[in-house]
């Protein structure tokens, strides 16, 4: 499917200058990314059709194109859920080894480019001081800490309640260990089912020799 | 008269003696100084008239455009009828300190105004104001890495012969971009936007340029401009190779891209 470039370089646009607002307020991550200039990573969605380049300049700071011509140090291809399932994964190197992501290339950039922009700590209360002033910028910089730690952890333990709830009250899914237990069955049967269709094949063939 | 009627009146382009200006025919050497003329009245605001008159959608256009120059550090781009600079002012960073934009525009006003506005960005050393005729580059054979040309073909007398000026100029592997307006792909859309361009664009040009004749004839000339495949014809019969374009919000706009072999 062709979409509309102008649309696509709408999107990349606001995206590549919301990461330049988010750096310029997280000067960790705008530094560990300046040791990763000239770096150019393609990223192949498959669903929907789109291609993007990251690339990485001297500043540190992020582009997004959808047309590039620089020598890649990597290509990643998959549907845009595999790539919202490694942005958001804790453990993305795992993620990457088993999800459907098909990788062409250096995978030690684009995991290095992850752990940056999963770990940027943004300093909000710059701007907040900046435009409120001392007082009152800390005050609400303070509350809003307050807010997103509560709700980060409302969050957690709302997961882990409802994980729980599924599986120990409804028993509604069975627990990953079983479930892991029962897939690692199911693959040696299917050795043994294997071996046993060899053996078959074998007998089969000395039967033939013998009647001839 | 309707708008549908006065885009079928002219045969396209120029022939003979005269050429077109808008809907009208006029002597081929009156042109340049009529297009003088709309581009003196309309320089001063240019810019903000493009932000109204696109809803700010000519600056994706352009970002396009520049992802398909492919232009690296240390190349020398010509950017012809670069008018108030914007395009160079972002080749001046991509090329860097070694390379060399050129800033170029038959239209002293316009310049003029590019020139002021991208020193005022800072935007200075690598950049170079060259007041020049599209149609005669006086630039040397095999001399520059990459030209682009933004909504500024149209408003040429002799298209032919401008595109066959960049070809020389180029060196051999540069590439050619025009961006310009052509033809909606979709019959609804080419409806909404020949009302647009003839009712509402006159109408704004006059509230806030007051002069509705200049963005009247702006209106027209993208009518007799030639549509996406007829341009792309003329490129490669001016010698480009591995011609493509690429249509933008709808086809309204397209940038045809083309290697000097």
């Amino acid at each position: 499917m062709n979409h509309d470039p102008a649309i696509i370089a709408g999107a990349l646009s606001a995206l590549e200058l919301a990461i330049a607002r988010a750096l310029t307020l997280a000067p960790v991550a705008a530094k560990e990314l300046e040791d990763m200039a000239g770096t150019h990573i393609v990223i192949e969605c498959t669903r929907p059709e789109i291609d993007v380049t990251i690339s990485i300049d001297e500043a540190g700071q992020l582009q997004l194109k959808q047309y590039s011509e620089e020598a890649v140090s990597t290509r990643v291809r998959g549907s845009a859920e595999d790539f919202i399932a490694l942005v958001t994964a804790d453990d993305p190197a795992a993620t990457l080894i088993n999800s459907k992501l098909e990788i062409i290339g250096n995978t030690a950039p684009l995991l290095a480019l992850q752990a940056i922009l999963s770990k940027i700590d943004i300093d909000w209360e710059a701007p907040l001081v900046d435009a409120l002033g001392d007082v009152a910028g800390h005050q609400l910089a303070k509350f809003l800490r307050a807010f997103f730690s509560w709700s980060q952890s409302a969050g957690k333990s709302l997961r882990r309640q409802l994980s729980e709830f599924i599986l120990e009250e409804g028993r509604l899914s069975p627990p990953n260990a079983e479930l892991e237990h029962f897939y690692q069955e199911v693959g040696r049967l299917g050795l043994r089912v294997d071996r046993l269709q060899s053996r078959i094949q074998r007998l089969a063939k000395r039967l033939r020799e013998y009647d001839q | 008269m309707s708008t549908q009627d006065q885009r079928g009146e002219q045969p396209e382009s120029a022939d003979g003696d005269t050429t077109d200006f808008g809907f009208r025919r006029v002597k081929r050497g009156d042109k340049e100084q009529l297009v003088r003329g709309v581009f003196d009245s309309v320089a001063s605001r240019y810019d903000m008239m493009n932000d109204l008159m696109s809803a700010g959608i000519h600056r994706l256009w352009k970002r396009f455009t520049i992802e398909l120059s492919a232009v690296r550090p240390g190349q020398t781009v010509l950017d012809i009828a670069g008018g108030t600079g914007d395009l160079a002012a972002r080749f001046s960073r991509i090329v860097g300190a070694d390379g060399k934009v050129i800033l170029a525009d038959i239209n002293a006003s316009m310049l003029a105004v590019g020139r002021d506005r991208l020193i005022d960005e800072g935007v200075v050393g690598n950049v170079h104001t060259v007041q020049c005729d599209a149609q005669a580059l006086a630039f040397p054979d095999n001399s520059i890495d990459c030209i682009t040309i933004a909504f500024g073909l149209r408003n040429v007398t002799d298209k032919e012969k401008a595109l066959r000026s960049m070809e020389r100029v180029l060196k051999p592997g540069g590439r050619l971009l025009v961006l310009e307006f052509s033809k909606p792909t979709n019959p609804v859309l080419e409806q909404v936007y020949d009302t647009y361009s003839f009712r509402v664009l006159p109408l704004m040009g006059k509230w806030v340029a007051n002069d509705s004749e200049s963005y009247r004839y702006l209106a027209e000339s993208i009518r007799k401009h030639p549509d996406q495949e007829t341009l792309l014809g003329m490129m490669e019969d001016a010698g480009f190779v591995n011609c493509q374009y690429h249509n933008m919000t709808g086809g309204i706009v397209a940038v045809h891209r083309g290697i000097k072999a």
